[in-house]
């Protein structure tokens, strides 16, 4: 497919990368020379040099021939405009990233409809959306919902105290009986590995599984070795009232958490004070750690950091850390400091990069990737896919078909039941599997399912 | 402060009043009373100094705030003094202190009253009685929806910031738009009331003047024994209810009349009222049960009545609570500060102040434990200024402050502590009835003239909220 990206921000270069990486033909316009050279040198793309909301430089990057465009510049109103002229060009499908509520609220009066596009996109959204999954699922690290939030995509950190470390998979397969899952992968060091029934689990493994939503409070006590300790909702603290920040608080508040909100500007905590109604508004810096703990940081179960700044975001959630047990999620810009995080001690970085990329992705391969997660700091994937009518691997039983090696299936959903694959499963038409794929082997499955 | 200005529009308030006080007219003549001519000359007295006023001092257009405040103390006081006229001239009470008192007792609907004897009075000038609660009532819907937020007072401030719709942020074109739609609410509850009474087997002249005295949450009865003469469950009833809706903000009604019964209850004052009625009402059967009634049926009708009478500050009575327990008087002293809602007829402190109050005082609590915590005062999840907060501290110390010194005065007139206090809480609270020698069964005729004068300025001071008639004293009022 024919793709082209308005601006080569984080997200438009992460964009490319991905898309490029897939085969896809990519062509990336930016204004800013620097930008646009980066991306070129480093990725297989075609740049250009130019406004992306001008009929003449769209005509030179081919408008017309194309299948996909993406707008992601740091001005809503460019964007729109790109798209506006897109529609113009009738581009099949237009996707623009927009920050103003104007645009994204309910009864908009220039909804998406109205200007022709199909996907409104907000980095700080997606990224608040993620850390709320992620801080609801206790244990996990990350998290992504397929079949409408039935099977669930989990992220889990095995420590040395963890009941499954030193196990290795198929002594894990014993104990299916009881808890049903899948292990998809996992994360050793700086690799990815999909693994066989005698790999063993090593402490500081990060371990991706897919399970059903009915089974998780089982498997988190598998994992963790202790349930939930309090009957108060768990309480977490969140550093920074921003876009991000608020939204954070309103949907955990939604879920019963005891929320208390750090900001340093009086002014903001007046607003946040107002359109929050249990969270607990503090204003203070947050490296003021003694009005924190008096506030309970100690007791903190979820610490999740969200201002301007990355370097801020992660040196305070390293400071929480050493008071509290909890977990610590970082927002985290800067793909450079992505990968190092983790390896700090923070238990999730989330980047609204990724996040709203990740969203992006998504959408375009609609049509037999229904959903699809991607997990940081690498480029495997989790994805949705619905099985076609008359696929040749219909009816045949998992273990004599050559499935792609480096990919595994996790589930698969019929109407409303659901299987955790195994050898003996089957697929049918109109069945929903959910897949996960090394990036080498994500064009074999894409054509396994073709 | 240009006095011109605010006489002139008193001459133009006198006219009206005028008019108002030909409305007995027709109950004179029906009934044959012999008070026609009173009212006949009452009317031209004040139509001739209402002239005067407005040829003799001419008027500019622009009102400023200064004036606003003094023509509606100055409004107010000089309503009492001549619709007090028919009283002195029909000789149906001769002082004229204690006809000024059933004045402004009438036009601030408070209720309390001079007299030991209803009956006997002429027909025309009990109808008048009735007549000076509703009009009363039209003149604080106006008051406190559109003109005391003008002025920066009041609690209606609070109800802006919950609910748009026909509030009066701007005065020219909208305050008689408000004015007309909120009165159009008043006359429609009124009529029904009317309607109901008379269903229940009362006669049409008691129907319309309790109708008028429930619905202003006056308490000026036509008998003697007050409610309690009907002796009837159904008119104890419907009086209940009209008591209990005048009590509630009228810009609710106009929405619900509008088919939107829901913002009652979205409204957080008014569930805050519901609470404290049922709750109320709860408690003092629960101290009444055996003690004074024996029937859980007689117990709920005397004891919801009387809440719903003093929560609203009506003071209609089918019940003598001396006689009630120590800790039911309790509570029902407690109702009388509180009062009725913002921008309903019922006076006392308000149902949203008290709320406020609470809140703010929980903030305080909450602020030693979490001493960084930006904690905002909210009303159905709108934020409350600050300033609204601290005018509302303000009236509450106020308030607490004339009380405190009024019931001083009062025992110096040789009042005993409860009734010096009951009567001074039962005329700020524009209630009617107090407890001791001023209590539900008795009047306010043995208090000497120096104290009848104090509790008529607190009637006034109550009614229009202290700081209209406080700032007065001020006197840089008085400078330019």
């Amino acid at each position: 497919m024919k793709i082209l990206i308005v601006g080569a921000g984080q997200v438009g270069y992460f964009l490319c990368e991905r898309l490029s990486h897939e085969g896809h033909e990519v062509v990336l316009i930016d204004r800013d020379e620097t930008h646009l050279r980066r991306a070129q040198d480093r990725l297989n793309v075609l740049g250009l040099l130019g406004n992306g909301a001008s009929a003449e430089i769209l005509e030179q990057a081919d408008i017309r021939q194309t299948d996909i465009f993406i707008a992601v510049t740091d001005l809503d109103e460019v964007n729109i405009l790109a798209c506006l002229l897109a529609r113009e060009y009738e581009v099949r499908t237009r996707i623009a990233r927009v920050r103003s509520i104007e645009y994204r609220s309910h009864g908009a009066v220039l909804s998406k409809e109205k200007l022709g596009i199909d996907l409104l996109i907000n980095p700080a959204d997606e990224v608040a959306d993620e850390m709320v999954k992620i801080a609801s699922r206790s244990g996990a690290f990350d998290v992504a919902e397929f079949v409408e939030g039935k099977i669930q995509f989990l992220g889990y950190h095995m420590t040395k105290d963890s009941p499954l470390c030193g196990l290795t998979l198929r002594e894990l397969g014993e104990l299916r009986g009881m808890y049903r899952f899948v292990v998809a992968a996992i994360g050793r060091r700086d690799k990815t590995i999909i693994p066989r029934g005698d790999d063993g689990i090593e402490a500081g493994d990060d371990l991706y599984l897919f399970a059903h939503e009915q089974d998780l409070p089982a498997i988190q006590y598998l994992l963790q070795g202790k349930t939930s300790r309090s009957r108060r909702g768990p309480r977490v603290f969140v550093l920074g009232g921003g876009q991000v920040g608020q939204r954070v608080a309103l949907q955990l508040e939604e879920q019963g958490c005891d929320i208390r909100l750090i900001d340093r500007d009086p002014l903001r905590c007046q607003q946040l004070a107002a359109r929050l109604k249990k969270t607990i508004v503090l204003q203070a810096s947050g490296t003021d750690i003694h009005a924190l703990l008096e506030e309970g940081l100690e007791q903190a179960d979820v610490l999740i950091t969200t201002t301007e700044r990355d370097e801020t975001n992660i040196l305070c959630a390293l400071l929480y850390k050493q008071h509290c047990q909890g977990r610590a999620l970082a927002l985290v810009n800067k793909p450079e400091l992505l990968t190092l995080a983790p390896s700090l001690g923070i238990d999730a970085c989330i980047s609204p990069r990724l996040a709203a990329a990740g969203a992006i992705l998504k959408y375009v391969r609609r049509g037999g990737v229904v959903s699809l997660a991607t997990i940081e700091g690498s480029n495997a994937e989790a994805m949705e896919i619905v099985v076609r009518e008359g696929n040749r691997h219909c009816e045949v039983p998992l273990k004599k078909l050559d499935f792609p090696a480096n990919a595994i299936i996790g589930a698969i959903v019929r109407g409303d039941h659901y299987e955790i694959a195994s050898g003996d499963s089957v697929l049918r038409a109109g069945d929903r599997v959910v897949v996960f794929a090394l990036p080498e082997a994500q064009s074999r499955v894409d054509r396994f399912f073709a | 402060m240009r006095a011109t200005d605010v006489l002139h529009i008193l001459g133009g308030l006198l006219l009206f009043l005028a008019g108002a006080l030909l409305l007995p007219l027709p109950v004179a003549l029906w009934f044959d009373d012999g008070a026609a001519g009173a009212f006949l000359l009452s009317a031209l007295i004040s139509l001739v100094a209402g002239l005067a006023l407005l040829k003799g001092f001419a008027g500019s257009r622009e009102l400023g705030l200064r004036e606003g405040f003094a023509v509606v103390s100055f409004g107010w006081l000089l309503y009492a003094l001549f619709g007090a006229l028919p009283y002195l001239l029909s000789g149906a009470i001769p002082a004229p202190v204690d006809a000024i008192f059933e004045t402004m007792s009438g036009f601030t609907t408070t209720g309390s009253t001079i007299l030991s004897r209803i009956e006997p009075l002429p027909r025309s000038v009990l109808f008048w009685r009735a007549l000076t609660h509703w009009l009363g009532g039209m003149g604080i819907i106006v008051l406190s929806l559109a003109i005391l937020p003008l002025l920066g007072v009041g609690g209606m401030q609070l109800f802006q910031a919950e609910v748009p719709g026909p509030t009066a942020d701007r005065l020219k074109p909208r305050i008689q738009d408000t004015a007309k739609l909120l009165w159009g609410v008043y006359v429609l509850l009124t009529a029904a009331e009317v309607v109901l009474l008379m269903a229940g087997g009362m006669n049409t002249f008691d129907a319309v003047c309790h109708a008028f005295a429930t619905l202003a949450t006056g308490g000026f009865s036509t008998r003697d024994a007050s409610v309690a003469a009907y002796d009837s469950a159904y008119i104890d009833a419907v009086i209940t209810l009209f008591m209990f809706l005048a009590g509630v903000n009228f810009s609710l009604h106009y929405y619900a009349l509008r088919g939107r019964i829901d913002s009652y209850f979205r409204n957080e004052e008014f569930r805050f009222y519901l609470l404290l009625t049922g709750g109320a009402t709860l408690l003092i059967m629960l101290f009444n049960q055996g003690a004074v009634y024996t029937s859980l049926a007689d117990n709920l009708r005397y004891s919801l009545f009387q809440v719903a009478s003093i929560m609203t500050t009506t003071g209609f009575g089918t019940a003598d609570f001396e006689g009630w327990p120590v800790l039911s008087q309790y509570l029902l002293v407690f109702l009388m500060f509180i009062g009725g809602c913002a921008g309903s007829t019922g006076g006392g402190i308000k149902v949203a102040r008290i709320l406020l109050l609470l809140k703010q005082s929980f903030g305080q609590l909450h602020h030693l434990i979490h001493p960084r915590r930006v904690y905002l005062v909210k009303l159905g999840n709108q934020p409350v200024p600050a300033e609204v907060l601290q005018g509302i501290l303000g009236f509450f110390a106020l308030f607490m402050g004339v009380f405190v010194v009024a019931s001083f005065l009062l025992a110096a007139c040789g009042l005993d502590l409860v009734s010096a206090g009951a009567a001074v809480i039962a005329t700020l609270g524009n209630i009617g009835p107090g407890l001791g020698s001023v209590g539900p069964v008795d009047n306010f005729g043995h208090v000497a003239p120096l104290g009848k004068m104090v509790l008529i300025l607190c009637m006034l001071l109550g009614r229009l909220e202290l700081f209209t008639v406080l700032v007065l004293l001020l006197p840089s009022f008085w400078r330019r």
